[in-house]
């Protein structure tokens, strides 16, 4: 069996969520199968700049080919054409447009498809919400297996893409609530799909000591390790953390690792560290009091798998409803709905060592259950072999002609969303 | 956040964050958040009341607006119709001037000048209903916060009392460990004291009890002690009961003494003396001060 993973962004220094689950299951496909990789010539997400040479590499292992993206982002016209088909009625025309500004366009790599398709016995698409996943599985429809990675946000209640979940091969889901999520906007409960996600791979030692003498970070505290910005929900976790602060019975600090746009508060216990090797991040999950996953927008959260396999407790966003799913099955940690409750869970953590001790077991033993790397792989062949077992039962639905394209009659996309809840 | 009644190996956090929020809404005290107080606050009742309009002159507007406002109402006698007429061009109020009869004869310029003073007297009512809702948004916002720190006190207040209960708990309890120790049944000899270090280090042929040679000791005493507070030659201060017994040796010496029978000698005496006597501190002393003074 001959499989192709096709990724917007490939590499070892490429860190995005979807770009290290696309790594990480080529990796471990590998073992056992013909793995190549599909991918660009882009390492930054913000401009998908041709930065790589393309050609074809080998990446540990895996066989990597890479094709250069046609046109850079345009963040302006992302903006002014997401306004249009998140808030305003629009037509499908408008949403091809937003499509294609948000990129990464390559010609090259659906022209690729399209000749060598047959190649391949199927094409793993990551990331539904780019150019490569929907051109892509539009190019090899009866190939083509989708990891959607989806969020409860505004994209996900486009009309574009509702043709390309129902008209996929397979999906493999990352959580049940992202299954529901799909199955509610796109009707697609024919396609086969499994939830699958991925392993969460830590170090058998993680020295939290290390991480406190290298820092210099003294007393409990808790963890954030993500990407610093709005969208992230890291302006609502500045605010709470600052409310449980002003109690004079709060113990814990905020360590924060990452970067982005948005600017950390200087607060006496507040602790801004940037981006952070993997190894360090380790050390500061183990040396952490709970980890803190204020995103409302997730559809795996890698980090909160890892600290449970490092069997840590988890303190969530309750608006998203995948990790509220996931603190909820695995009995591993809290989620939160105001700052209030944010400070009264983490105090609770706080004070209560049994209760974060006894999460962090929960949350560990899931992981085992769930995200072990045998289980994962075992659900990826057992998929593969009933998809090849059976002839495709469905197929994609063709682009709308030029008029239909045109028409102005789709809901706004918020709206859409807004409805499924 | 201190307690959580989970009685299983596993957590089940839906349970414990019920606990949480429970425990939260209990803290708070209403089910007023910060968020909702000022929503509250914000609310406009009526159009025309702008509660972000809040002045700090408040009782000095109430006071004016007041005054202005509680005058009589207007009766038919008070109403001045000319007010009707009046006007800043002359060529206007003399053409009115000379046409009042004829506008007094087809209108009803005394009801036109009672509505003219309602409708100030409303103007004025608005005003002051504007400060009312002040006064009211006010002590609604103030209400509330006083009501969630009164339970915030309150739980502090139980808090602290529990914490004083138990203190005192734990105070009685060391005291009864204090009290009972000294009847406690098993050492069945009293402790004896191990002699002092002095003698042993000495030979014992050396030994000599004090009233064989009462000359060793008499001149030392006072080149070391004269006026008798100075510490003695081991560096312990000399205690009350040593000195009285020290006088009674001396009055034993030059006369036969009021502790010895006539006839005893003086190597039978029973009392030990010298450094022995200071060295059983615990309980020459105390017999030495029970001792009426012979004087």
């Amino acid at each position: 069996m001959k499989l192709a993973v096709v990724v917007q962004r490939y590499g070892q220094g490429v860190h995005g969520g979807a770009e290290l689950h696309a790594r990480y299951i080529a990796e471990h496909l590998a073992h056992h199968t013909d793995v190549e990789v599909l991918t660009t010539c882009a390492s930054d997400d913000a401009t998908w700049a041709n930065t790589l040479k393309a050609g074809t590499e080998t990446i540990n292992g895996v066989q990597v080919r890479r094709f250069r993206v046609s046109g850079r982002r345009n963040a302006s016209a992302v903006s002014r054409l997401s306004e249009r088909v998140f808030h305003q009625t629009h037509s499908l025309a408008d949403e091809l447009k937003w499509l294609d500004a948000g990129g990464p366009m390559s010609r090259s790599l659906v022209r690729h498809l399209r000749k060598h398709g047959d190649a391949y016995d199927f094409c793993l698409f990551f990331s539904y919400r780019y150019c490569h996943a929907y051109y892509g599985a539009r190019a090899v429809p009866s190939r083509a297996i989708l990891v959607p990675r989806a969020e409860r946000d505004e994209a996900i209640g486009l009309r574009v893409f509702r043709d390309v979940f129902r008209g996929a091969r397979a999906i493999l889901y990352n959580s049940p609530e992202e299954r529901s999520l799909i199955h509610a906007v796109a009707g697609n409960q024919q396609v086969p799909g499994v939830v699958v996600g991925a392993g969460a791979d830590v170090p058998q030692n993680p020295q939290a000591g290390r991480f406190r003498q290298k820092h210099n970070i003294r007393g409990p505290f808790a963890l954030y390790v993500g990407r610093i910005d709005a969208h992230s929900g890291c302006a609502e976790l500045f605010d709470a953390f600052q409310h449980y602060a002003s109690d004079s019975s709060s113990r814990l600090s905020l360590v924060v690792v990452g970067d982005g746009p948005l600017a950390v508060p200087k607060h006496p216990k507040i602790a801004h560290l940037g981006a952070l090797e993997d190894g360090d991040k380790f050390d500061a999950l183990a040396a952490a009091e709970a980890l803190v996953l204020p995103s409302r927008f997730e559809s795996l959260s890698r980090t909160a798998l890892e600290a449970w396999a490092l069997g840590k407790a988890v303190l969530a966003n309750a608006k998203s409803d995948v990790l509220r799913g996931q603190c909820g099955r695995s009995n591993g940690g809290l989620v939160y709905q105001d700052r209030e409750e944010f400070s009264g869970m983490l105090q609770a953590l706080d004070q209560n060592r049994w209760l974060s001790a006894s999460l962090g077991q929960s949350g560990r033993q899931y992981v085992r259950d769930h995200y072990d790397w045998r289980i994962v792989e075992r659900k990826y062949h057992e998929m593969l072999v009933q998809l090849q077992k059976a002839p495709p039962s469905h197929v994609m639905a063709p682009m709308p002609g030029w008029s239909a394209r045109r028409r102005r009659d789709l809901e706004p996309a918020a709206d859409v969303v807004r409805s499924l809840s | 956040m201190a307690e959580f009644n989970v009685r299983s190996d596993s957590v089940n956090v839906e349970h414990i964050m019920e606990q949480i929020r429970a425990r939260i809404r209990e803290k708070r005290g209403v089910d007023y958040t910060e968020a909702q107080i000022q929503e509250l606050a914000s609310a406009r009742l009526e159009k025309y009341l702008d509660p972000q309009n809040v002045r700090s002159d408040l009782l000095q507007e109430f006071h004016r607006v007041r005054s202005a406002t509680d005058a009589p109402d207007p009766s038919d006698d008070v109403i001045d119709e000319s007010v009707l007429f009046e006007t800043h061009r002359p060529w206007l109020r003399a053409l009115r001037k000379v046409l009042r009869p004829l506008l007094k004869l087809v209108l009803n310029t005394k009801a036109l000048a009672a509505l003219s003073l309602r409708a100030k007297a409303e103007v004025a009512r608005r005003s002051r209903d504007q400060l009312t809702f002040e006064l009211v948004h006010n002590m609604v916002v103030e209400m509330t916060r006083l009501s969630i720190e009164v339970k915030n006190l309150t739980m502090r207040v139980e808090s602290m009392q529990s914490r004083l209960e138990f203190n005192e708990r734990r105070a009685r309890a060391l005291e009864g460990v204090v009290v009972y120790k000294p009847s406690d049944p098993e050492p069945v000899e009293p402790p004896r004291r191990p002699p002092p270090p002095a003698y042993e280090s000495r030979p014992p042929a050396e030994y000599r009890p004090r009233h064989e040679s009462p000359r060793q000791d008499a001149p030392a005493a006072p080149a070391a002690s004269p006026s008798g507070a100075a510490p003695v030659a081991g560096g312990a201060p000399e205690g009350p009961g040593q000195r009285s017994r020290r006088r009674r040796r001396r009055r034993g010496r030059r006369g036969g003494g009021l502790g010895l029978a006539p006839g005893t000698q003086p190597d039978q005496q029973p009392v030990p003396m010298g450094d022995d006597a200071s060295d059983s501190s615990s309980s020459a002393p105390d017999a030495g001060d029970s001792d009426p003074d012979p004087q």
